[in-house]
């Protein structure tokens, strides 16, 4: 470990820029779950299209819930499909009251705090990446980590962040009607809708691969270096 | 070992306490003002400029579904679907010169054009539609519409099981826009009662709850605070958001 130069080394904006990325993820992930839920399938498609679906999660009979992933069928009852439904008993819902903003059912509200904590999301990132900038150097912020550890960094800050930012934006009609490019590159509308999904299944790999890591590697000097910077 | 133990515990219980924490915050009035503080934003951001991408006839899907609220149940409607909306007529009104009392008759014998674009549902499905029907532009430009009108209201015939309308709003720049259509024929038929007959709109830059069905009357206001929940819309009024660009 290179203690030395660990200190001083989290630039108050990046600290700010971590912290946010961490509550606006959780806070993403939960609402857009409560958001799939309102259509709980993806399909690899500009449109609608059963032909081309990638995965569906439902309910063929009462208590029963199925998924379907890749043509492959898995009975995943109470927790996909059939599960807790937020109100104190258990119904027909794709993902579960315990991990959706709110608990229950509720696309509107679902929606609202998506589309608030998208632009923190993505606040978070600009202020990354003014940083990175003043920084000047790439290479003196990502020096101190390990090949595979900056990797992963890397290609969170670069790619993943970014993509998740620009498939949700490629599911606004409104922006489709300036930029047709946009769903285009990813295959259309609902194809985008599913990258969106597979980049927040990424973006939680990252996350728990990340947090395991921190906690097995000096998490409490860890956690300080990145609230205190020092 | 126990410090970890203790991070581990703790970053579970972030994870589990994430859905709790945001349902309760949820109900309240001031966290409500703050989540709707991105609607100006994106409102501002996204806009209502540009033109929705048209498709061809092979991309339209034969079987559109269906949702939003169940179709009117009223006698009178059932009586306008009989007569095939003989007895039908389409009311602008309120802030115009001209107010108009369009027949299905009319609307029908009007200059139509046919659009091919793709509906996008709040729930997250789209579908690829050809609409046929009149740009709502002409036929504002037909009632002229006063200085002091800033939305166009749309009136419906359906009611949910409280009684309550529904009815729709757009400011008066994304009801000129060209692609606003009074929708008459879908996919090359006459509109079909669950489908909005006879006369719906279509607004292909916003999500579908903006594309008002059973349309009976237009009404330009110069606000929207004084209709029903005050917030321009039967679904505004329940959550979802005036703006519905993304």
């Amino acid at each position: 470990m290179h203690e030395e130069r660990d200190s001083n080394r989290h630039p108050p904006g990046v600290r700010i820029a971590h912290w946010a990325w961490v509550l606006a993820l959780l806070i993403l992930v939960s609402s857009g779950l409560q958001i799939f839920d309102a259509a709980p399938y993806l399909d690899a498609s500009d449109q609608t299209d059963p032909v081309h679906r990638l995965l569906a999660i439902g309910s063929p009979a009462p208590g029963v819930g199925v998924t379907v992933l890749f043509g492959h069928t898995y009975v995943t009852t109470g927790w996909l499909g059939w599960v807790p439904d937020g109100l104190g008993g258990e119904s027909a819902r794709a993902f579960p009251s315990w991990i959706t903003i709110p608990a229950y059912q509720d696309l509107a509200d679902g929606r609202r705090w998506h589309l608030l904590f998208a632009w923190i999301f993505g606040a978070a990132w600009a202020l990354r990446m003014a940083c990175l900038v003043r920084s000047k150097a790439l290479g003196t912020t990502y020096a101190m980590y390990e090949p595979l550890q900056r990797g992963a960094y890397a290609v969170t800050t670069f790619v993943l962040i970014p993509l998740a930012v620009a498939t949700g934006l490629a599911l606004s009609p409104g922006l489709d009607a300036r930029f047709h490019w946009l769903p285009a590159i990813f295959g259309g509308r609902q194809f985008a809708r599913t990258w969106h999904f597979a980049t927040m299944i990424a973006l939680c790999t990252f996350f728990a691969v990340h947090t395991f890591q921190i906690l097995t590697h000096g998490p409490i000097r860890r956690l300080r270096s990145m609230i205190t910077g020092r | 070992m126990k410090r970890r133990l203790f991070l581990a515990g703790g970053s579970g219980a972030l994870l589990a306490g994430c859905s709790p924490i945001g349902t309760a915050l949820n109900d309240h009035a001031s966290v409500r003002r703050v989540l709707r503080a991105a609607e100006a934003l994106d409102a501002r951001v996204i806009g209502g400029s540009g033109l929705a991408r048209e498709y061809t006839l092979a991309d339209v899907r034969r079987d559109p579904p269906v949702t939003s609220l169940p179709v009117p149940h009223s006698d009178r409607y059932a009586h306008l679907i009989a007569s095939r909306y003989e007895g039908f007529s389409l009311r602008v009104d309120g802030l115009v010169q001209h107010p108009l009392r369009l027949t299905y008759r009319v609307l029908q014998g009007a200059r139509k054009v046919t659009m091919i674009t793709r509906h996008d549902c709040v729930e997250g499905w789209s579908v690829v539609v050809a609409w046929t029907g009149i740009p709502l532009a002409r036929i504002l430009a037909a009632a002229r519409p006063l200085r002091a009108a800033r939305f166009a209201v749309f009136h419906c015939m359906d009611r949910d099981e409280t009684g309550a309308p529904y009815y729709e709003s757009l400011d008066v720049h994304q009801a000129y826009h060209p692609q606003t259509l009074l929708v008459l024929e879908m996919n090359g038929r006459p509109l079909s009662p669950d489908h909005g007959a006879p006369v719906r709109l279509c607004v292909p830059l916003q999500l579908g709850y903006k594309s008002a069905k059973w349309i009976e009357r237009i009404e330009l206001v110069p606000s929207l605070r004084s209709l029903y929940g005050g917030n321009g819309g039967y679904w505004e009024d329940r959550g979802y958001e005036w703006f519905a660009g993304i």
